[in-house]
């Protein structure tokens, strides 16, 4: 199966009122004309107010913390009870109980942390999308002070586009295909 | 509103400051760093003997079988408290100011950790076994045993060290990926691999943050489990005055103030050696500052508390050994411990030498050095007068010991300098976050609007709604 | 099938009492009265156990290796001193010896802090250390209330002049550096002991005076007494109900002529060494 090209425009924007703008404006575009595929905001600080202008993001990192949490406290808690039921089979301990609760309870506390951080950062890195190599088009100035605006467009459509983004004040505007 | 009177910075002075620190090192710096390496290189030499003639080499005895390692390792586990802690609980409760400092403090963190692991290692007789005390399966079918407090030590200092590491680094990444789009040669190879291809866009940004808060999140009961754990080795023994019941929180408080005391001291150095008066303000100071003060009363309250719940109690074996810390051989210890450390910290009542940094410079180390002076007199005076008045005797550490401490001070030195001139020390993007909003705020001058951006900030941090 | 013996395991093991059905609870009882502190008990310990001889410059830095001490405590006589006996070549000093050593406690503090759990609980009430699995964390040391765990400081067996290893027992280890180590009752004794007792046909029963640790062997006044606590005819036995000191209690009620007490018994780790406290008449 051919891969179907994909057609980039990255316009470079000096505040985040203005990149607000074009959103707007390129919204409308594809209202009109439905030709946008995608659009992405990259920013040098984070702008929860993103989630009004792109729509939100389904991002249940939470969830993954959650679940591995509680893995890593049963995890844990197996662990210990495992290794002591094992361990009275070969070395009596005198009438102490066979899975030591209190102990198990540290055990489990650390466990439960251990496997809950790990598991935020793997959703982290599925939700992000990362690691990732850097988009030909990526413009250092993004990660200084500036804002930049990604449009994923139909290539006979491009020129459409690329007026919002001039009409809108963008500072410098890169166009790919790939 | 918030108070703090920093300056409208422009974002690419921030990068611009920030980066400098990481450039071109001045001749101080290699003279400082050769001093360390040469320190490690003694204690590495220490450690090879000591490893080869048997631990009696470093003059513990019986007694005193825990001697400066075990305060060594508490001493720096503590000062690992307060860089992670403190910046979960501060992003958590969205004070600001926490941004332009902890970077450093959690890379003190990370540092104090990778110090204080390596005492545990030292100070075993059979470093060659000591990987017993994992739970391998062997065909032995022979397990660790999870009663020992030592156990729970391995457990919470492996969660504490992966976890600090994984906030830090995650912490820095919008970072790295500046440091990418400024570096060549070797550095930018680094960052590339480091910062995984971070471009700022929105699906990142909002990941991050939520990832960022679920951290926090779990490294506020982690930091606090890890030293009541720590105080467990004590508390959990039936030596006198190790086994009492208020010690995990006095540790707790312990670990916090020696931490607060260390970031103390790197501020003003980084302050000073990195010119970054723009972003590490009197303010910040002044906020750092009354939070140690804080701190340290908690600390005296626990500590006295303690001193009376023994004295009340009569017990006594704890009596004896509280007289003895007081009036015995190692009574300048703990009288050194109480004027260091319990008189000290109500200079900071005063506005004049919170305000001053070298003042506060001294006083960090002051009450840095009654919080080391602390961690032995937990150690030593008890063993040197224990249970049975036979044994008891007074050891001080020896010339191994002593070259191994002086070289744990050397290590982390070495590995702070070295992570100072490779990673921003100061936050890039949180520094223009904190700028960003406050322009935001300035620019509106009716109240309501204040509120909205206020409203926004916390947003902004919590980045869950 | 598994899980229903692990269960079964499970009651049996949790018992209150785990080791009641053992037919061995190995005891102590040493009279003061009869100690004179001459110290044969510890060279005979030094003899057995293969312990390493430090000598005089790491005995004074506390490195010694005696399993077995003779502590010394000074007591002033009671009541008025009389001139006689202050005049005399042997005055009354109020010199007090306790032989001490590990007292093999049933609620031995040294064991749930071993990181490794290479000191252990064996069924016939010894306080066991497995000298290959400990990693030398000392922690054992730092809780025994009694002080009686030595550590390896040194590589001493580096240090036996050269055919003096020809001495060492073969029936226990040389322990190395870096491992902790104690009394165990000579349980080197003990296990030929039931061994013997075994091809004799009675295994659970070893007859009283079979084993004898090297103290008590040596000991020339006969201060020393060990034997079996499960075996009522025992000597040692008999002498803990004559002295009225049971297992399972803080503290000994005292009555009349029982001079029985353990040591720190008030710390609740159950020991199980007996002393028989010296009693002095200072008027005659």
């Amino acid at each position: 199966m051919r891969r179907r090209q994909k057609h980039f425009l990255f316009g470079v924007f000096d505040d985040f009122e203005k990149a607000r703008d074009v959103v707007s404006e390129l919204k409308v575009l594809d209202l009109k004309e439905k030709v946008i595929d995608n659009i992405e905001l990259y920013s040098p600080i984070e702008h929860p107010e993103v989630e009004e202008i792109l729509g939100t993001f389904h991002q249940p990192i939470q969830r993954f913390t959650f679940f591995g949490a509680i893995t890593g406290a049963v995890c844990a808690f197996l662990l210990v009870a495992a290794a002591a039921q094992s361990m009275f089979t070969v070395q009596p301990q005198g009438g102490k109980p066979v899975i030591p609760l209190p102990m198990d309870i540290v055990i489990t506390y650390e466990g439960t942390i251990m496997f809950g951080v790990y598991s935020t950062i793997v959703a982290f890195l599925i939700y992000s999308g990362l690691p990732r190599r850097l988009k030909k088009y990526y413009s250092q100035k993004v990660s200084e002070d500036q804002i930049g605006i990604e449009v994923q467009i139909d290539p006979t459509k491009s020129d459409k586009a690329r007026a919002v983004l001039e009409k809108c004040g963008a500072v410098e505007i890169r166009e790919v295909t790939q | 509103m918030s108070d703090y009177s920093m300056k409208d910075i422009e974002w690419a002075k921030i990068n611009r400051d920030v980066l400098a620190s990481l450039e071109s090192p001045r001749k101080e710096f290699w003279i400082v760093l050769s001093v360390c390496i040469f320190l490690v290189l003694c204690g590495a030499a220490a450690e090879v003997y000591q490893y080869n003639e048997g631990l009696g080499t470093a003059l513990m005895n019986k007694p005193h079988f825990w001697q400066l390692y075990i305060s060594n390792f508490v001493f720096w586990i503590g000062m690992s408290h307060s860089g992670t802690l403190l910046s979960a609980i501060l992003l958590l409760t969205h004070a600001d100011w926490r941004k332009p400092i902890y970077r450093f403090a959690e890379a003190m963190t990370l540092f104090s950790i990778l110090t204080a692991a390596i005492f545990p290692v030292i100070h075993l007789g059979r470093v060659w076994d000591m990987y017993w005390v994992l739970p391998y399966p062997n065909e032995r079918g022979i397990w660790p045993n999870f009663r020992s407090p030592l156990l729970w030590d391995a457990a919470a200092i492996t969660t504490y060290a992966t976890s600090s590491i994984l906030f830090l680094y995650v912490g820095m990444i919008p970072d790295l990926a500046i440091c990418r789009d400024n570096a060549k040669g070797w550095r930018k190879k680094l960052y590339t691999a480091l910062s995984i291809g971070w471009m700022g866009r929105a699906s990142e940004w909002m990941a991050f943050r939520k990832t960022y808060v679920l951290l926090a999140c779990f490294l506020v009961p982690l930091a606090v489990s890890v030293h009541s754990i720590v105080a467990s080795d004590f508390a959990m023994s039936i030596m006198p005055d190790w086994h009492i019941t208020s010690f995990p929180p006095y540790f707790v408080a312990g670990a916090l103030y020696s931490g607060c005391a260390a970031i103390i001291t790197l501020f003003v150095l980084l302050r000073y050696v990195f010119k970054f008066e723009d972003y590490m303000t009197t303010e910040i100071m002044d906020k750092t500052a009354k939070l140690t003060f804080a701190i340290a009363m908690v600390w005296n309250y626990l500590n006295l508390s303690e001193y009376a719940s023994i004295w009340y109690s009569n017990d006594m074996f704890e009596k004896e050994v509280l007289l003895e810390k007081f009036f015995g051989p190692y009574h300048w210890v703990v009288w050194g411990m109480l004027l260091c450390a319990l008189v000290a910290p109500f200079a900071m009542a005063f506005e004049k030498v919170r305000h001053n940094m070298w003042a506060m410079f001294w006083l960090s180390l002051v009450l840095q050095l009654g919080m080391w002076l602390e961690r032995f007199q937990i150690v030593s005076p008890p063993l040197a007068s224990n249970h049975e008045p036979w044994t008891w005797a007074v050891v001080w550490p020896g010339l191994i010991q002593l070259t191994i401490t002086v070289a744990s001070f050397g290590w982390f030195t070495m590995l702070f300098l070295i992570f100072c001139k490779v990673f921003p020390s100061v936050s890039m993007y949180e520094v223009k976050e904190m700028v960003f909003h406050r322009r935001k705020a300035s620019s509106r001058t009716d109240m309501e609007d204040l509120d909205k951006v206020k409203d926004d900030m916390i947003k902004a941090e919590e980045g869950l709604s | 099938m598994a899980l229903k013996r692990m269960l079964e395991n499970w009651s049996d093991l949790r018992k209150r009492d785990y080791y009641e059905d053992e037919p061995y609870m190995w005891g102590m009882s040493i009279d003061l009265n009869k100690c004179t502190g001459c110290g044969s008990c510890v060279t005979a310990c030094y003899a057995e156990n293969n312990l390493p001889v430090v000598g005089k410059e790491r005995c004074g830095s506390g490195h010694a290796m005696h399993w077995m001490r003779i502590e010394r405590y000074w007591e002033e006589p009671e009541g008025e001193t009389d001139i006689d006996i202050e005049q005399s070549d042997y005055p009354e000093r109020g010199a007090h010896y306790t032989p001490m050593m590990c007292q093999q406690c049933n609620h031995a503090p040294c064991e749930p802090v071993c990181p490794v759990a290479a000191t252990y609980h064996t069924p016939d009430g010894l306080n066991a250390q497995v000298y290959n699995r400990c990693v030398g964390s000392r922690y054992c040391g730092n809780n025994c209330p009694y002080k009686v765990r030595y550590f390896n400081f040194f590589d001493f067996s580096k240090d036996i002049p050269a055919p003096l290893e020809m001495q060492l027992n073969p029936d226990l280890s040389v322990r190395s550096k870096g491992v902790m180590e104690k009394c165990t009752f000579c349980v080197q004794r003990i296990r030929s002991a039931k061994d013997k007792a075994e091809d004799a046909g009675h295994r659970d029963y070893i007859e009283d005076g079979a084993v004898k640790t090297a103290c008590q062997q040596t000991c020339p006044t006969e201060a020393i007494v060990f034997g079996n606590l499960k075996d009522d005819d025992s000597k040692v036995k008999t002498l803990w109900a004559e002295h009225e000191v049971e297992l399972n209690r803080h503290e000994q009620e005292k009555v009349e002529d029982a001079r029985g007490y353990r040591v720190l018994e008030e710390l609740n780790v159950e020991p199980s060494v007996m002393y028989l406290d010296r009693v002095r008449d200072t008027e005659a």
